[in-house]
């Protein structure tokens, strides 16, 4: 039994599109409703329903064995994790946001609200502005509007809530997209099993 | 006033019972490496810092806890027994008779950015055999480590097998200007970035070693081959333990500069490498390897290899 741990969310809809084209069975997820552990014992595998945020420790510590997890949280939380593959479906950006204009002048300081503190600090180390870093957990887009921060780090999907919002995309800073992660123990043990499925994601062509 | 029970992030106090529990292993260990001839050596938990500069990678750079003593000396505190050992031991090694096996227990700190299940204090227990060469003293010292792991862990101890500059050749021979950037990629297995930069390298990071040993280069294609006959007499001998080779999982413990040790990784292994894991979340629970160059660099020509045995996780395997 392997244990396969799923975020909710929009990545999880990234997972199972890829997963079915593969030819992987979680089919029998589909009657589980909102159940946070899944077993599907013809396929050998245990599903576990994570939040984004904590699945990568799950992994880690080996609770389970594999997941799948945005690059966004997991270069945040930079956990000692092997990274088999990205998905295609499901990418977007990390991006600067804001009022138009909003772009830092070089040698100015400005407060910047993000999820993803750390990240945020790594990147903003290689400008030429400064910035305060202020961690919210969610509506980042609302700082830049009510002006609690002239500018935020956040994903953008397709830009439309930033539209309705009067927000613009500034520059983006990174590709995200959802990757299947894998205990380092876990590899050994399961390696058999987890190249195949790496083949058949590679073959179904859902993989960059 | 009221004194708040918190600690610092990353040590913790054992009371009552998991204090016996550790005492009692650590027992058994120390009386297993007395009977096969180890001898104890109690080392201080600071040092200067001036012996271990060149010794230093970045990421041990980072690890380090260091203040200024009272006197203006800069100093640390003890974050890895081999380096402290090797220090204290290199100048007096003409006067000892070899080869030596001695055997150390105690905490090392290192920091850590925070994480859950992250410590900065650890317990050790580890072994090192000095001037014994080539493969005898390996298979001593895996048995030795073995042999303890097992006697104290709850069992399913998996155990990877590598050994330093493996994939160096091939690494090297890659298409790309940052060669220490494709090693971190293979360590962490990322297809796309290896399938990109060296598709010969996709073999090991599938199964943990080439498709055609000879990609390694001749003295690592030998050097695979020896390693292959030591993981089956310990297989033999241990049917309890899952031994695999994984060169992929060493990809960054490497012997050119141009691929500098990562975060983690001790930068001083030059031959075998091992890690274990233990227990049904498999937790990292010790490791080891050869380490003649670390004497080397200290001015002193003695081969060296030496596990470390993290004693609080391997008892948390047990339950």
């Amino acid at each position: 039994m392997i244990r396969l741990a799923l975020p909710k969310g929009r990545n999880l809809d990234a997972a199972l599109v890829a997963f079915r084209a593969a030819g992987i069975g979680l089919d029998g997820l589909n009657g589980a409703g909102r159940s946070l552990r899944t077993r599907l014992p013809e396929e050998g595998i245990e599903v576990l329903s994570l939040k984004d945020w904590d699945l990568p420790l799950y992994v880690t510590h080996g609770i389970a064995d594999c997941g799948i997890v945005g690059s966004d949280v997991l270069e945040e939380v930079d956990g000692d994790l092997l990274v088999p593959l990205r998905l295609l479906q499901g990418r977007s950006r990390l991006s600067f946001i804001g009022r138009e204009g909003a772009m830092p002048a070089p040698g100015t300081q400005v407060r910047l609200a993000t999820k993803y503190p750390n990240t945020a600090r790594r990147i903003v180390a290689g400008r030429a502005w400064g910035a305060e870093i202020v961690k919210l957990s969610g509506s980042i887009e609302l700082a830049p509007i009510l002006r609690l921060a002239e500018l935020a780090l956040d994903i953008v999907q397709t830009g439309r809530t930033l539209a309705e919002n009067h927000l613009v995309e500034i520059e983006t800073v990174a590709e995200v997209s959802a990757c299947l992660v894998v205990n380092r123990a876990s590899y050994q043990r399961h390696r058999a099993l987890l190249n195949d499925w790496i083949g058949r994601l590679e073959a179904a062509g859902v993989v960059s | 006033m009221r004194i708040s029970a918190a600690l610092p992030t990353g040590v913790a106090a054992l009371l009552f019972e998991s204090a016996r529990r550790r005492r009692a292993a650590e027992e058994r260990l120390v009386a297993r490496l007395g009977e096969a001839g180890y001898a104890e050596v109690i080392l201080p938990i600071l040092d200067y810092l001036e012996p271990y500069e060149a010794l230093l990678t970045q990421a041990t750079r980072g690890e380090l806890y260091r203040f200024v003593d009272r006197d203006g000396e800069l100093l640390a505190l003890r974050a890895d027994f081999t380096p402290m050992l090797a220090r204290l031991l290199a100048p007096r090694l003409a006067s000892l008779e070899l080869p030596l096996r001695l055997f150390y227990r105690g905490d090392v700190i290192r920091f850590q950015e925070e994480r859950a299940g992250r410590a900065r204090e650890f317990y050790q227990v580890g072994a090192e055999l000095l001037g014994l060469a080539g493969g005898a003293a390996e298979r001593e010292v895996l048995r030795l480590f073995l042999e303890l792991a097992t006697a104290v862990g709850g069992g399913s101890l998996q155990v990877v097998l590598g050994f330093a500059g493996a994939l160096d050749h091939l690494l090297l021979g890659a298409e790309t200007d940052d060669p220490a950037r494709l090693a971190a990629a293979v360590a962490r297995r990322e297809r796309g970035e290896v399938r990109r930069a060296c598709p010969r390298l996709l073999g090991v990071v599938e199964n943990g070693v080439p498709d055609r040993p000879e990609d390694l280069g001749p003295e690592a294609e030998g050097r695979l081959l020896d390693l292959y006959a030591l993981a089956d007499e310990l297989s033999a001998a241990f049917p309890g333990v899952r031994l695999s080779i994984d060169l992929a999982e060493f990809a960054m413990s490497s012997l050119d500069l141009r691929l500098v040790a990562g975060e983690g990784e001790r930068p001083y292994y030059d031959g075998l490498v091992f890690h274990a894991y233990a227990g049904p979340a498999a937790l990292p629970v010790g490791g080891g390897g050869r380490y003649d160059r670390l004497f080397h660099s200290l001015g002193a020509e003695v081969p060296a290899v030496g596990f470390a045995i993290s004693l609080e996780r391997l008892l948390e395997t047990r339950t």
